[in-house]
Formats: structure tokens, C-alpha cells, sequence
């Protein structure tokens, strides 16, 4: 027993035990509940699902109103690992519904299990008579998301239109308004205009329950967003044209393309060989993009703008144009040739023809001695003080025309070309070299090297007698009065365009009167061609073929190159007068060419090995 | 004479503690309501949800508080043992034939109605902890009667702890609060509480920085109960300087036969004949109890590694774990504790609103409406609502406290004392493991937690203490 006094003291303690036993619960409240705002961010992250609405991604039209891309509706079957529960599901009518195989579906839901909380992608590409079917099964923890698919009527176009793929990691880190599995466009029209095209995702905010069970609309909707679907676009494209251009090159490796020259308009543009765009869709994406990958033609590779050819012969027309402009060259001036150009050891072989001959006798007959002497006389002008100077000028005036630079198109991954400088033949030659010494630039040889769409620009230069548009693929963009202003503005090259005339006039006599590109003659359109004969080292020559039509008001500039093709008018020439003539005609009169250039299969001993 | 009772049940009943009683009960359904309301379900008056059983068992608890009431102070006097025993004799039965619920084999089960013997073994130990206490001849200070008092609370423990129930058996410690009052020597109460606290961190020390501990916690306690500080500072000296002797000497002997740890060990060891000689000629039983606070802890403190990876489950040892920072993980063993914070932290100050708690409503919160009940009241009624709950529970532990002192007799001093430590215990260990500060243990917030058992238990608790305290009241009143 205690005495009184001390009881009371004790009580008294044990009162301010209590006491602070309750402070300690109230500070550690008032802490949890009043400072820490940590919480409240937590409760939202538990209880709220942003739900992200995917707009369906713009579509492309032919420059005639025809679908070259359409989108259409497609599901990511999703899941949630931790609500699947603990009795799981019976995976073989899973499989059985969605058409998931059981390995995959094995695979993903261990990858799923890392991060149970998160909504992972089991399956992509899920048609919509899949989602159907799976709705009405209810496995608890998974559901779908809308997406759409690509889907391309015609398929045509592989590398002009580009894909769609899922967005790469470092992408992920350059933009960072994409989420991972976010679909983008990876080359092509679907990566140049990606912003236009993949329009604005929404957002859904939903309460869900421990269990994700969607419970509602989180405070009705306040803080959701309708998506905005991407915009339309209409390419300059001619669907026929484009497809009958890649019929007529399948076979064959290279690249043709047509512009309309009086808008730089890009009509056709095939990248041989090509592929069907409808393979890099859906589930076997990545089995068919590994095949392409693998394929030793390389059909991924957009020939069309990146590759690198030399020009051969369809460069002269550049060289007489040079000359004409600089006055070391008039039209009637005469060179003659038999069988080549002879200076010194050095000789430039050329065919037999008529010597001596004009300017354009030699554009029509492609003499190469005839450029020889007119290209010598452009380095060599003594207004220059030198051979290295005269290159300068020379370069300048190749660049004018769209040579070894990207041209400024709407293709991202264009490529530059080739034109050597001064500095590349002061390094090989140590310092000393000369005009002859570079002679084979002036039959568009040596180190030159061009992409088919600059081969097409000059044509459409010489087409619009000195000046181009930068070609383009897009006509029009929903919403928009006009696309980029740099593509209504003309070009001038550094020739003036008095000078063209001669060369036209060459070109027209080349096709229509006697030379190397008579084949090309269509009646009554007045085609104008120079055809070339680049010599590879490594094989065949490649045939190309540079030409438009008619002579007047021109419709259409083309230019084709055919790897290992031979001579400029055995393959090159075939593919572009039949396009020309569709393109003019819509018909074609020469069905036994058109079959025999169809069936045409080259060789390709350094891609097929 | 018997009109005359029924005239005076209710005279001198406390009015405070009944209602700080019903306005706790009251929050109590409101919270459950809230915990189990589902919008959109056909019929919300159905008996089939928590809520409205948990108005039957308001009723039948307050049918009981009447009962409690009805019966004559002496009965509960006299009732002591009997109810002690037949308390001991549920819990063997529940541990022998009841049923395991989360790992607890505490549970006798009726039906889909589920009762846990030790909420009213509480009652019974607090009564027969009284009755021990309040015999005339009781003197806390003599160490026989300290036993009876140790033996009256150890025995439910014991059979608690064998059910694995570890969380209610520790409840009974609380009484240790009730012993200070009663003239417990304080220098005793801190190194049992130290010890206490020893255990649960025994498994993180070294045993020599435990042995050096230990050491230091009894001599020094002993020293502030008997003084006599220099000889006490000699010993410790003693100790330390012997122990290193030893070492050294058996270092050049044989080297690496024996480290420091156990030469301390068995230093120690044989100074405790000397202490025990030492009290024996002094009369100083204190020191005996210090010996026996030493010797008890030596004999289980290596046990608790032991009892650690051994008799605890998985779950209960990954929660000490985590409540002691040793290891996190937010979606396994931390998640009740992460999102009962949440819950409560995203209330704020004024609360989400009645029925409008997110994390409650969609189930984030695990047994929201059993031992989580707490995080209903922080979320959907922020910072104000805590504080009221608390500060009602606050004031009723203090009432019982008031009540207990203004008793003539020791019997209803210590009861009240008892009903007061038991609710103190409870409030601090569940509203302590919503908000991260107490590891989590299955023990339910008096009064509010869903649970006709529990709630019946409590208002049986609360009403004993009421109506002891009437008597009392009665008694002074008929005086005058």
C-alpha cells in the first residue's frame, strides 16, 4: 500500500503518460494529414485510371481522290497483372478467343508479373470480331484499348509511304509527348508528316477499385479530353502511275521517279525492288521487317532519295548548258569525233557516228568527245586564271541544279548526292591535277554521283527551260490552305533560261528524229530524252533515262535508272516511255513492250551472291 | 427492497463516461457505414451488411451494459476467480478446438458468428488482478506477492502467446501502467520496459553489446532504487577491469581460445553469487528482483532469435521487419500499413466527405472496417475528425482514471485502472499501425472496429468499471 501524496503524484503521472501517448498519435496526424501532401497525390495515383484515347491516325489520298492509306480500327488486349486473381483464368479459351498463342500469352503475363500494377500490352493488332467475342468472356484483369491500323488499298508505295511502328526508346527521350507503345511513322510520308497525321491522343479519367474495376467517371468528366483524329493528306501521287511504275521496274534494282514540272509535284516514285506495305503491319511485322532486313536487294533502302548513281550521259546535258552559259560554247559550234576523244595517251571512247557535229546532233547522238571539248573549255577558260579555279566555277554552276545537296523535299531521309570538290582532287592527286585528269566528269562519271529524284529535277529543269520547283509528295493537308511556302517557290539554276532551247531542241531530235533515244517516240506528244550508259566497275552499266513530255507546256518529267540495266535504251528507256505514255494517255499501245519489259529480270551478281 | 434496487440502477452511474460511451459507438457505426456502404445496391437496409449488424450489435451490447448494471458490485468482487478460470479454461479451448484465423488459432465460431475468448479474458484477468491486488494483507513491495501478481498476468499470456495471437497477449502487459499506479517501484518499471524493448531488437545487436546492456540497465536501476551509488559503480568497474584481466591472461595462454564476450559472460556469471551474497546479507530484496529482471532476460534473450525465425509466422516477422526499416516493400508486407497512410494522409483537414473516401470506397485500404476502421474517420473526415475521435477516446481513458481514484475501495481503483490500461493499449497500438508509427498487429480500435464480440467485450469492460463506480457514488450518497 501507498500513501495518498505519492498516489496522487502517480496518478498524476499516468495522466501525462496519457496524455502524451495522445500527442505523439496527434503530431504524427497532424503530420500525415496536414503537412505531408504526398498523400493526397498517392490516393489519386490508387484510385484513378487515365485511360488514354487513341485518335485514329490520318489518312492519304492519291492526287486523284483515291485511298493510298486508310486507317482502320484495331485493339492492344491489355492486362493488369495483380487483378487477374488468385484462381487465374483458363488460358486455353483465352488463347482460344483472342488467337494469342499460349507461349506468348505465357511469356508477356511473366513480364506483366514485375509490374502488377501496371496495364501492359499482351497482344497487339486484335481485329475487331476478336474484341467482340473477348468482351463477352470477361477475364477479369485484362481489357482492350483502341488503336488503328494501317491499311493500304493498293499496296503500293513501301518506301514512299512509309510505316508505322511502335516508338523507339530514343525517340521516347528526344519527345517526350509519346509514351512508350505509342505508334509513329518511321520513314516516308508517315514520318514527314507524323505530327499532322497522328493527331491528338484524349484522356479519360476513370475511379477504379482495388481490384480495377472501373467504378465511374472521375468527378464527371472534368479533367477528360475528346482525342482529335490526325489530318488527311492528299499526295501528289498518281496511284496507276505509281503502281504500273512498279510493276514495270519488279526485277529490276533502282529507282524511277516522275514530277509534274510546272509544280514540282512528285507523281511516281519507285524505290525496285519494293514491297507490299501491308506486310509491315499487325503481328507478323517483325517477321516480315527481319526478311526485309535480311533480303540482300535491300528493299528498305528508298533508292529513289538516297542512293548515290552516277549519271552517265544525262549529264551532259548539265555540261552543254554550262558551256552555253559561260559563252565558251555557242550551239553551231562543230567538234569532231571518230569513234573518240584522243589528247595525249588519254581516250575517251564514243560510237560510230556522223563527224564533226553541233550541239544538238551531239545531245541527240550522245557523243562523248563532243562534252569532252566542251568541258575542258569551261575549266580551262582563261577568265579564271586556272584549272582549279574553272573547277570552282563549274561546281558552283552543278549545284545550281540540285547536284550534292538534299534538294529540300518533304522526305526526311533524303540524301545529298555527291559532287567532288577541289579539295577531294587536291588530296587524291596530291595537288597536281588537271582537266584531263577529271575528263570523266564530263560524260556524268568518275566520282559524281546523283539520286534519282535530282536526275528528276533536272529533267524537270530542262522541261521548264531553268528553273524547278522542290519536288514534293503532298498536294494538300486538311484544314490547311496551302503546304510549305518553299515549295511554291521557283528555283532558278545559274544557266540562263535562253540557253535551254538548244538542248531541249536536242533531246526533242534525240527521240523524234535520230539518235540514241528513238524508242522513245510517242506520236503526237512530242517527247524529249537523252538516254545514258553509266560504266560501273563492278559489273553491267546502269541504264538510265532522263526525259519529259511533250516538248511544249511539259506534263511530265521522268527520270529511271536501272542497276546493271545496260545500255540507257535497253531498260531505262522502255520503263519511261511506257509510263509517259500511260500517264499522257492513259492507255498503253504497245502491249508486247509492256509485257517483255514486265518479265525483264536483271542479273545482280553483287546483290544476289 | 427490491423496487428499491431497480429504483437505483442507474443512480450514481457516470453520466461522462456514458456519453463519451455512445457518441464513440456512434462514430463508431457511422465509420463501418462508410467502410461498407456499396451505392447502387438493392436493398441498403438489408442485415446482410456490416453496417446494419453492426446496429444489432449495438443494441445487444447496450442490452448488456444494462446487465452489467443490473448486478450488484459485490457479485464482480466475488465473481473474480470464477470468471479468471473459466477465462484461462476458454482460451485452452479455443486453442485445443478453435479455429485459425490469420495464422491465429483464437476463435470459437457459431455460425457465421465468430467470438475471440481472449476479449473477455481481458475482463476476467483485470478482475482477478484486482481482487489479488485488494486482499488486506497485499503489499506490491514484497516480492511473494509480486509473483501472485506476475503468475495472475502471465498465465493468459501464455496460453495467448501458444495461440499464436502474440498482438492481444501483449495487450496484458499494458497492466504494468496499472502496477505503477499501485505503488510498483518506478526503478523497476524502466528496466522492465527497457528489457521489453530490448527483445524486440535483440536480433539487431551484437550478444555482447546486449550482455554490456543488460549489465547496465539492472545495476543502474538497482542503484537508483537502493542508492548506495559508489559501491554499485565499483561493481560495474570491477566487472569491466576482471573481464579484461581474464581475457589478457587467457589471450597469452592460449591464444584464440576465448574472446572478450565470454569472459565477460562468465565474469558476470560468477558475480552474481557475490551480489546474491551480498543481498542476502543486506536484506535488500530489491536487488533480488534486479537478479531475477537479469537472469530471466539472460535465459531469453538468445531465445528471441529463436522465437523469431522459429515460432513467428512469415507475415509477423516481415512486419517487425519493415516496421523496424529493415526492409521496404510497398506492394507485399509494407502495403496495408502504405495505404491505410495514404488513406489517411489524403483526408487533409477537413476529409473527403461522408462516403466520398476513395481509398476506403474502393477497397484500397485492407479491413477497413476491422482494424483499419481508423482510416475511414482520417479520410473521409480529415484532421478534425481524427482529433474529435481521439480526444473522445482520450477523455474516456482519463474518466476511467478519475473514476478509478474517487473509488474508497483498492478493488475498483485497480479495476478502473485496468479497463483504463486495456483502452489505452488498444487506441495506441491500432491508431499507432494506421498512421506507421506501431508494427502491425491484429487488435482491434475499441468501441468502433466492426465486431459484435469485441464491441460486447468492451462496453462488458467499460460498464463493469461504471457500475463499480455507482456503488461507490450510492454508498456516499446514503451517507448524507
Amino acid at each position: 500500500m501507498i500513501g495518498n501524496s505519492e498516489g496522487f503524484v502517480r496518478m498524476r503521472t499516468l495522466q501525462c503518460v496519457v496524455l502524451f501517448i495522445f500527442a505523439l498519435l496527434a503530431g504524427r496526424l497532424a503530420y500525415l494529414q496536414l503537412v505531408d501532401k504526398r498523400y493526397a497525390e498517392l490516393a489519386r495515383a490508387n484510385a484513378l485510371r487515365h485511360v488514354v484515347q487513341f485518335p485514329p491516325r490520318g489518312e492519304v489520298f492519291d492526287r486523284n481522290g483515291e485511298y493510298v492509306v486508310q486507317s482502320r480500327a484495331c485493339y492492344d488486349l491489355m492486362v493488369v497483372y495483380r487483378d487477374i486473381g488468385k484462381q487465374g483464368f483458363d488460358t486455353a479459351r483465352f488463347c482460344a478467343v483472342t488467337g494469342v498463342s499460349v507461349e506468348k500469352l505465357r511469356r508477356e503475363l511473366a513480364n506483366a508479373r514485375m509490374r502488377p500494377r501496371a496495364a501492359r500490352v499482351i497482344a497487339s493488332y486484335l481485329s475487331t470480331e476478336d474484341k467482340l467475342r473477348f468482351d463477352e468472356c470477361n477475364f477479369p484483369g485484362f481489357f482492350t484499348v483502341y488503336r488503328t491500323m494501317r491499311q493500304y488499298p493498293r499496296k503500293i508505295g513501301g518506301n514512299l509511304l512509309g510505316y508505322v511502328g511502335e516508338v523507339s526508346a530514343e525517340m521516347l527521350k528526344r519527345y517526350p509527348d509519346y509514351r512508350a507503345g505509342d505508334y509513329v511513322g518511321m520513314s516516308g510520308v508517315e514520318s514527314s508528316y507524323e505530327r499532322l497525321l497522328k493527331g491528338v491522343k484524349g484522356v479519360k479519367v476513370q475511379e477504379v477499385d482495388t481490384h480495377g474495376a472501373i467504378k465511374g467517371s472521375y468527378m464527371d468528366g472534368r479533367y477528360d479530353s475528346v482525342p482529335e483524329p490526325g489530318r488527311y493528306l492528299v499526295s501528289t501521287i498518281d496511284a496507276r502511275l505509281q503502281l504500273l511504275g512498279e510493276e514495270l521496274m519488279r526485277g529490276k534494282v533502282g529507282a524511277a521517279v516522275a514530277i509534274e514540272p510546272s509544280t514540282g509535284e512528285i507523281l511516281m516514285m519507285v524505290s525496285s525492288p519494293t514491297y507490299d506495305p501491308d506486310e509491315l503491319l499487325g503481328r507478323e511485322r517483325g517477321n516480315h521487317y527481319m526478311s526485309l532486313l535480311r533480303n540482300k536487294r535491300n528493299p528498305l533502302f528508298n533508292r529513289a532519295v538516297k542512293a548515290k548513281y552516277p549519271p552517265g550521259s544525262t549529264f551532259k546535258l548539265v555540261q552543254g548548258l554550262i558551256g552555253l552559259q559561260e559563252g565558251v560554247l555557242r550551239p553551231s559550234d562543230l567538234h569532231s569525233c571518230h569513234m573518240g576523244y584522243q589528247a595525249g595517251r588519254l581516250k575517251m571512247a564514243c560510237h560510230a557516228h556522223a563527224s564533226p557535229i553541233d550541239l544538238r546532233f551531239a545531245v541527240a547522238t550522245s557523243c562523248n568527245a563532243y562534252f569532252c571539248y566542251v568541258f575542258r573549255d569551261i575549266l580551262d577558260n582563261p577568265k579564271y586564271g586556272g584549272v582549279k579555279e574553272g573547277f570552282d566555277v563549274w561546281k558552283e554552276y552543278v549545284e545550281s541544279f540540285g547536284f550534292g545537296r538534299k534538294l529540300g523535299s518533304d522526305f526526311l531521309d533524303e540524301g545529298n548526292g555527291y559532287v567532288p570538290d577541289r579539295e577531294f582532287y587536291d588530296r587524291r592527286y596530291r595537288g597536281s591535277w588537271n582537266s584531263l585528269t577529271v575528263l570523266s566528269l564530263s560524260i556524268g562519271q568518275g566520282e559524281l554521283g546523283c539520286t534519282p529524284l535530282q536526275l528528276a529535277n533536272l529533267a524537270c529543269i530542262v522541261a521548264n527551260r531553268g528553273y524547278y520547283y522542290i519536288p514534293h509528295i503532298v498536294k494538300r493537308i486538311e484544314g490547311q490552305d496551302s503546304i510549305d511556302r518553299r515549295f511554291y517557290e521557283r528555283h532558278y539554276t545559274k544557266v540562263d533560261p535562253k540557253h535551254f532551247e538548244p538542248i531541249v531542241e536536242g533531246m526533242w531530235r534525240g527521240v523524234n528524229v535520230g539518235g540514241t533515244s528513238t524508242a522513245a517516240q510517242l506520236p503526237g506528244l512530242d517527247v524529249c530524252g537523252k538516254t545514258g550508259t553509266a560504266q560501273n566497275p563492278r559489273g553491267r552499266d546502269h541504264s538510265t533515262f532522263l526525259s519529259f513530255a511533250p516538248k511544249d507546256n511539259p506534263r511530265i518529267a521522268i527520270s529511271v535508272y536501272v542497276e546493271n540495266g545496260g545500255f540507257g535504251a535497253s531498260a531505262a528507256l522502255p520503263i519511261a516511255s511506257l509510263l509517259e505514255e500511260y500517264y499522257l494517255t492513259d492507255t498503253i499501245r504497245r502491249p508486247e513492250l509492256l509485257a517483255r519489259i514486265k518479265n525483264m529480270q536483271i542479273y545482280y551478281p553483287a546483290y544476289d551472291r | 427492497m427490491i423496487a428499491d434496487r431497480r429504483d437505483r440502477i442507474f443512480e450514481g452511474v457516470d453520466l461522462w463516461t456514458v456519453i463519451l460511451y455512445v457518441l464513440i459507438v456512434i462514430a463508431g457505426c457511422v465509420s463501418i457505414t462508410a467502410a461498407s456502404y456499396e451505392a447502387g445496391l438493392p436493398d441498403p437496409f438489408s442485415f446482410s451488411h456490416f453496417y446494419m449488424k453492426q446496429l444489432i450489435w449495438v443494441g445487444a451490447a447496450w442490452a448488456v451494459a444494462l446487465v452489467v448494471l443490473l448486478l450488484d458490485e459485490r457479485f464482480y468482487h466475488m465473481f473474480a476467480y470464477p470468471a479468471y478460470f473459466a477465462g484461462l479454461a476458454m482460451l485452452v479451448a479455443a486453442l485445443l478446438f478453435g479455429r485459425e484465423v490469420n495464422g491465429a488459432k483464437a476463435w470459437f465460431e457459431f455460425g457465421s458468428f465468430r467470438v475471440q475468448p481472449v476479449e473477455f479474458a481481458k475482463i476476467a484477468t483485470a478482475l482477478a488482478l484486482a481482487r489479488v491486488m485488494s486482499a488486506y494483507s497485499f503489499s506490491i513491495d514484497r516480492l511473494g506477492d509480486l509473483t501472485k501478481v506476475g503468475m495472475v498476468i502471465c498465465a493468459p499470456l501464455f496460453i495467448i502467446i501458444l495461440q499464436n495471437d502474440t498482438g492481444s497477449g501483449i495487450v496484458l502487459g499494458s497492466f504494468l501502467f496499472v502496477l505503477y499506479r499501485e505503488g510498483l517501484n518506478k526503478w523497476l518499471c524502466i528496466p522492465v520496459l527497457l528489457i521489453a524493448a530490448l527483445f524486440i531488437v535483440s536480433f539487431l545487436l551484437s550478444p555482447m553489446a546486449l550482455l554490456v546492456l543488460l549489465i547496465l540497465v539492472c545495476t543502474l536501476s538497482e542503484a537508483m532504487m537502493n542508492g548506495m551509488w559508489r559501491s554499485r559503480i565499483v561493481f560495474l568497474a570491477g566487472l569491466a577491469l576482471a573481464s579484461g584481466l581474464l581475457y589478457l591472461v587467457l589471450a597469452l595462454v592460449s591464444p584464440g581460445w576465448a574472446d572478450l564476450y565470454h569472459c565477460l559472460l562468465a565474469v558476470t556469471l560468477l558475480s552474481l553469487v557475490g551480489v546474491a551474497v551480498y543481498a542476502y546479507r543486506t536484506t535488500l530484496t530489491n536487488i533480488f528482483l534486479s537478479l531475477g529482471l537479469f537472469v530471466g532476460a539472460m535465459i531469453f534473450l538468445p531465445t528471441t532469435d529463436y522465437i523469431f525465425n522459429s515460432i513467428l509466422k512469415q507475415h509477423q516477422r516481415d512486419r517487425i521487419l519493415s516496421f523496424l526499416g529493415i526492409i521496404s516493400d510497398p506492394l507485399g508486407t509494407d502495403y496495408n500499413v502504405n495505404q491505410s497512410k495514404i488513406a489517411i494522409g489524403s483526408g487533409g483537414f477537413f476529409g473527403k466527405g461522408f462516403l466520398e473516401g476513395t481509398q476506403i470506397k474502393y477497397g484500397f485500404v485492407p479491413e477497413r472496417h476491422t482494424d483499419f476502421i481508423f482510416c475511414t474517420v482520417g479520410e473521409e473526415w480529415g484532421f478534425l475528425g481524427t482529433m474529435t475521435v481521439l480526444t473522445l477516446l482520450c477523455l474516456l481513458i482519463l474518466r476511467l482514471m478519475r473514476m478509478g481514484e474517487r473509488q474508497e475501495e483498492p478493488f475498483g481503483r485497480i479495476y478502473c485502472y485496468c479497463a483504463a490500461s486495456i483502452l489505452l493499449f488498444h487506441v495506441l497500438v491500432n491508431v499507432g499501425m494506421t498512421i506507421g508509427l506501431m508494427p502491425v498487429m491484429g487488435i482491434p480500435l475499441p468501441l468502433m472496429s466492426y465486431g459484435g464480440s469485441s464491441l460486447i467485450a468492451f462496453t462488458m469492460l467499460l460498464f463493469i468499471a461504471v457500475r463499480l463506480d455507482a456503488s461507490t457514488r450510492q454508498f456516499s450518497l446514503d451517507k448524507f
